[in-house]
């Protein structure tokens, strides 16, 4: 066996070589553990923040919006989950995917669940092909980060009979997962939908700046000037009323949280993965505050159903002796519900063209946007700067021929008055009689009074964008009308015609304190801010504006005149009157100026050339509580179109109060008496 | 009687240091492993103990291995390096494709790897040609001509499959025992040059893409977080999470939320840095420098050539895989997938590593012999 093994051979000419290769090894090991100092020792603590960062993800708590209410708690907005179904095109439509050469399938890896999930959404034919196109046009590739594996909307809102189902057949329906996501609901639909408003989604002019390029690099205290509500993108907001003006207090505060993830993005819990957080580094999130409205929106309600046959007007209804406004209503009016989001993009997409395409302006709240010609029910302004200028004795009585020439204008009355005082002129709304108080009176003292009151200047509501409306004066004159002044100015300042406008609210607010006796109130439509338990966290006391500079005898006398207008046989308010109310006010019939576009439809052109109907009034007549200001556009005649219905708002409010105070209210109304029809007076003749 | 003088001599001649040291290198590495795949949920959870029994396998192997005297491996040299060409041909006919390369073959439950055994065939061929080839001069080319064959022929065989790191690894223990005999300064010369223009022609003709985009990754890592220089890049903020003392065992976050790609085959040292720390990688460094260093000296007093290019060839391997594979995973290296010796998790890998140390027990064991063995296979 020895001859099969081999003689030992001369290992010398590898004898030098063992050190160098020893060297070799020891300088190639000795880098690597320098290497690992540099990494370990010298940079470990930079690494071990990255490695840190890797695994802490700061999750956001959503808070919940807070709740608006009305004055009697009734909820006006809320939150209310709705459902979204997604699915992942490479799930549900498997067979949508390349096939790859030796992979191999799953059993359950074979059926595609789509037509089944199509089925129970009820898609019609033409949404099915083009979400089949979709999904199959998704999965060109199917790698890692391919849209075939990114989730596709298919429906929002589902109906609640179509989750039920989706829950009931998870098994038959991978890749189909219904996401839930608050919307906020407006049980009242379109009442109040002006003031109370609704929200949308952050738009991205807004977005960028709160949160400009490179915001999250930002120190915090930078953070909070810019961005003090932290709004983030797709974040809900409020858009417009109550939603927009108090969106600081119903938003609330997101919270944070430390949670730690893997890499592949899956959360981890447990005592392992509790060690590794700082459990101080969190934040809860501060629910939104409710917001209690002075608003009664059965009120509201009501309202909406006096005004069902007008096309389109403004309501304001306020409190005498606080200034809280109790309804304010525009019509035409929309859908919050529509525009918030429930119900969908799509949904969102069509009412927001729809509304912006309508030429009445829904979504415009015309109680504070909209500024109006006020007509007659301008007068007892007009009859309080004669009376405080001491102009002319009230008894002394002038004659109506039921026109009036001046120069080359004709200004028209309602009808031939005879000789009337200015009590009369009031009741009856002589045009004549104050054409001459004007004259004697002159614009710029019947201006101040009406200022006064509050006309023709931002009340401060703060909600919505409020229109100023305007009182002219003869500076307003000189400034926009240069070089000659006409006597014709003087002449509309007194019957609020001309370049005299107002809104809705400014003259609810001037009523009022016609019936109060003079203080003007500043509006307020939030009641008080509550915690999501009813807690008052702030309550907001009546604020006067200011006490208006006119004699108490003075006001008397108006108010007298107010009076009879709705209860004296010649008022013009007369055949409205309601035995069961006690009710002073004044009827208002402004010529419309003439609006852009209305001859585009011949349907409308009529409605358009129709006159502005108003009243105003408060009642009780002896005791103040509530004042209305009350327009129908082109409704045509105050005392027939717009008096009826301010009456029936007063006798719902009426009803209300005695319903909550467990009291009986107003006896009913009884049927018009052809004495009514026969004294209603025909509608002025048109602007010359 | 004889018995007995065989035990006593395999107790007296035993390389404790050798064994130890590949011991607690194992005992390490499946610790190790049993950390690195904690967090798997699948059938990778359980790899540790699959590991455990291929070291167990492989000690047997070993053993024998180191039994046999290895003249007799010296007289098969040839015949076993034709039986890895062999095998690694018939990779091609009955591979199995995994990621896109053949290299394994299916036998009953088991896949083998043969390119990992044809290192070891590959570095007996070269000990017995260099054994038989006596050189007083300094070699020329023409005299490295034909090693140069036996190892360009496996080359280019794992390069096919393709298999770049292995084909490395092969050139690279070809270069290693090339080092170990006399060449002549012309012919070095030569080869220099001659490689200058080879690289760009390789660049060129034969890597693959992916090949290529490692070692511009590696060359500019940051520019690639999420791409190819993602392992990279978390592999090194691993390490550097251990710090000086570590995270402590199966506590290093990056392994632990999954940011370690490859935690059982090529990146457990990250797992180990990050548990241990630098402290523990001094060890593991210094343990593995330890086997090289002691290839050395196990080659310094082999008593012929063959046992010393076959100690200088095992060190070598286990050098280059070290070295490599903690180059890589430390980012001075390219990433190319090298495993860690008796630290990764394979079959192949381990008793490839353990039959290359009980070759290395054998070429220790019988250094002693004054005269020529007698009689007796088992080295007597």
């Amino acid at each position: 066996l020895s001859e099969l093994l081999v003689p030992r051979t001369d290992v010398g000419e590898f004898r030098r070589r063992f050190k160098w290769m020893a060297l070799v090894a020891f300088l190639a090991f000795g880098a690597v553990l320098v290497r690992l100092f540099q990494l370990q020792v010298l940079e470990g603590a930079a690494n071990a923040a990255t490695a840190h960062e890797n695994i802490i993800h700061r999750v956001l708590i959503p808070t919940t919006r807070g709740v608006i209410h009305d004055r009697e708690g009734k909820v006006l907005a809320s939150s209310r989950p709705a459902y979204d179904l997604y699915v992942v095109p490479g799930r549900v439509m498997r067979s949508a995917r390349p096939l790859h050469p030796g992979r191999l399938a799953e059993p359950d890896d074979i059926t595609d669940t789509w037509p089944r999930i199509a089925d129970v959404l009820r898609l019609n034919p033409e949404e099915r092909a083009r979400f089949d196109a979709k999904l199959h046009g998704a999965c060109t590739t199917d790698e890692d980060k391919s849209p075939c594996w990114r989730p596709v909307l298919v429906r929002e809102d589902l109906a609640r009979d179509v989750v039920a189902e989706l829950k009931q057949h998870e098994n038959e329906m991978s890749g189909a997962e219904v996401v839930r996501v608050p919307v906020r609901y407006y049980p009242w639909k379109n009442l109040g939908a002006h003031a109370i408003g609704y929200v949308s989604e952050i738009d991205a002019e807004t977005l960028a700046r709160v949160r400009p390029p490179g915001f999250d690099k930002l120190p915090e205290s930078e953070q909070q000037k810019l961005n003090p509500l932290r709004y983030e993108n797709g974040d809900i907001v409020g858009a417009t009323g109550v939603e927009h003006a108090w969106e600081s207090y119903l938003r609330g505060q997101r919270g944070w949280e430390e949670r730690v993830i893997d890499a592949r993005g899956h959360y981890r819990t447990g005592p392992e993965a509790d060690r590794l957080k700082d459990p101080s580094s969190k934040q809860d999130p501060i629910p939104g505050r409710d917001v209690r409205l002075t608003l009664d929106i059965e009120l509201e309600q009501s309202i909406e159903k006096a005004m069902r046959v007008q096309r389109a007007g403004a309501v304001v209804v306020v409190e005498v002796r606080t200034g809280r406004l109790l309804a304010m209503y525009s019509k035409p009016d929309f859908d919050p519900n529509d525009v918030s989001g429930g119900g969908g993009h799509e949904r969102l997409r069509q009412t927001v063209s729809r509304l912006h395409e309508d030429p009445l302006m829904p979504t415009l709240d015309k109680t504070t946007s909209g500024s109006f010609q006020p007509g007659s029910t301008f007068k007892p302004f007009a009859a309080l700067a004669a009376l405080e200028e001491r102009k002319l004795d009230p008894d002394d009585t002038e004659r109506c021929d039921g026109l009036l020439v001046f120069g080359r204008r004709v200004f028209h009355c309602t009808h031939v008055h005879g000789r009337v005082n200015m009590h009369e002129a009031i009741a009856e709304s002589c045009n004549v009689y104050f054409i001459k108080v004007a004259e004697a009176v002159g614009m710029d003292p019947i201006a101040k009074v009406a200022e006064e009151f509050g006309l023709g200047e931002k009340t401060g509501l703060g909600v919505n964008p409020e229109a100023a409306g305007r009182i002219p004066t003869r500076s307003f004159y000189a400034l926009r009308f240069p070089g000659r002044f006409y006597q014709g100015y003087t002449m509309n300042s007194a019957i609020g015609e001309g370049a005299t406008t107002v809104t809705p609210l400014q003259l609810a607010l001037a009523y009022a304190a016609l019936g109060n006796g003079g203080t003007l109130y500043s509006p307020e439509l939030v009641r008080a801010v509550e915690t999501g338990d009813g807690a008052i966290v702030q309550d907001f006391a009546p604020r006067v504006r200011r006490k208006v500079n006119v004699k108490q005898e003075n006001l008397a006398r108006v108010n007298d005149a107010l009076y009879g207008v709705v209860n004296e046989m010649k008022g013009t308010a007369f055949p409205a009157r309601d035995p069961g109310l006690d009710v002073a006010g004044k009827t208002g019939t402004a010529q419309s100026a003439p609006v852009a576009g209305a001859d585009k439809d011949p349907r409308m052109a009529d409605w358009y050339r129709a006159n502005h109907a108003w009243f105003a009034a408060y009642a009780p007549a002896k005791a103040p509580e509530i004042a209305v200001a009350l327009l129908v556009e082109h409704g045509g005649a105050g005392p027939t179109v717009a008096a009826p219905i301010a009456m029936q708002i007063v006798r719902e409010y009426e009803r209300l109060t005695a319903q909550r105070a467990g009291k009986p209210g107003p006896p009913p109304k009884p049927k018009p008496t052809p004495l009514a029809v026969r004294t209603t007076p025909a509608p002025p003749p048109p602007a010359p | 009687m004889k018995n007995q003088r065989l035990l006593s001599q395999a107790r007296d001649h035993f390389d404790w240091a050798l064994f130890l040291g590949a011991a607690l290198l194992a005992v390490i590495g499946v610790v190790n492993l049993y950390s690195a795949t904690s967090v798997s949920r699948d059938a990778l959870r359980e790899v540790y103990v699959q590991q455990v029994y291929w070291l167990v396998f492989g000690g047997i192997i070993a053993t024998l291995v180191a039994a046999i005297d290895y003249r007799h491996y010296e007289r098969l040299g040839y015949a076993l390096y034709g039986f890895g060409i062999v095998l690694l041909v018939l990779v091609f006919i009955l591979g199995r494709d995994i990621r896109g390369s053949s290299r394994w073959i299916n036998i009953g439950s088991f896949s083998l790897q043969p390119s990992e055994f044809m290192k070891l065939f590959l570095i007996i061929a070269l000990a017995k040609y260099l054994h038989d080839d006596p050189k007083s001069e300094g070699r020329t080319l023409k005299d490295l001509a034909v090693p140069a064959l036996i190892v360009a022929v496996p080359m280019v065989l794992v390069l096919k499959q393709p298999d770049l790191g292995t084909a490395l690894i092969l050139g690279l223990i070809f270069v290693s025992i090339c080092a170990l005999t006399r060449i002549a300064w012309r012919s070095l010369l030569t080869l220099a040059v001659s490689g200058a223009v080879l690289v760009p022609l390789v660049w060129t003709y034969v890597l693959k893409d992916y090949q290529k985009s490692r070692i511009t990754v590696f060359l500019n890592p940051e520019a690639n977080i999420l791409g190819t220089g993602w392992h990279a890049h978390h592999a090194r903020v691993a390490i550097g999470n251990g710090g000086l003392f570590g995270q402590g065992f199966m506590r290093g976050t990056q392994n632990q939320f999954l940011f370690l790609p490859d935690q059982h085959s090529d990146f457990p040292f990250a797992v180990f840095a990050e548990d241990w720390g630098f402290a523990g990688c001094v060890l593991l460094v210094l343990l593995y420098g330890f086997l090289c260093a002691w290839s050395i000296r196990i080659a310094a007093t082999a008593k012929d050539r063959f046992g010393a290019v076959l100690a200088i060839g095992v060190g070598s391997l286990v050098f280059w895989h070290a070295f490599f594979n903690l180059g890589m995973v430390t980012g001075i290296l390219p990433v190319v997938g090298v495993t860690l010796p008796l630290f990764s998790y394979g079959g192949s890998s381990v008793l490839t590593v353990l039959i290359g140390v009980g070759l290395l027990m054998n070429v220790s064991m019988r250094r002693f012999y004054v005269s020529p063995a007698r009689g007796s296979l088992l080295g007597g």
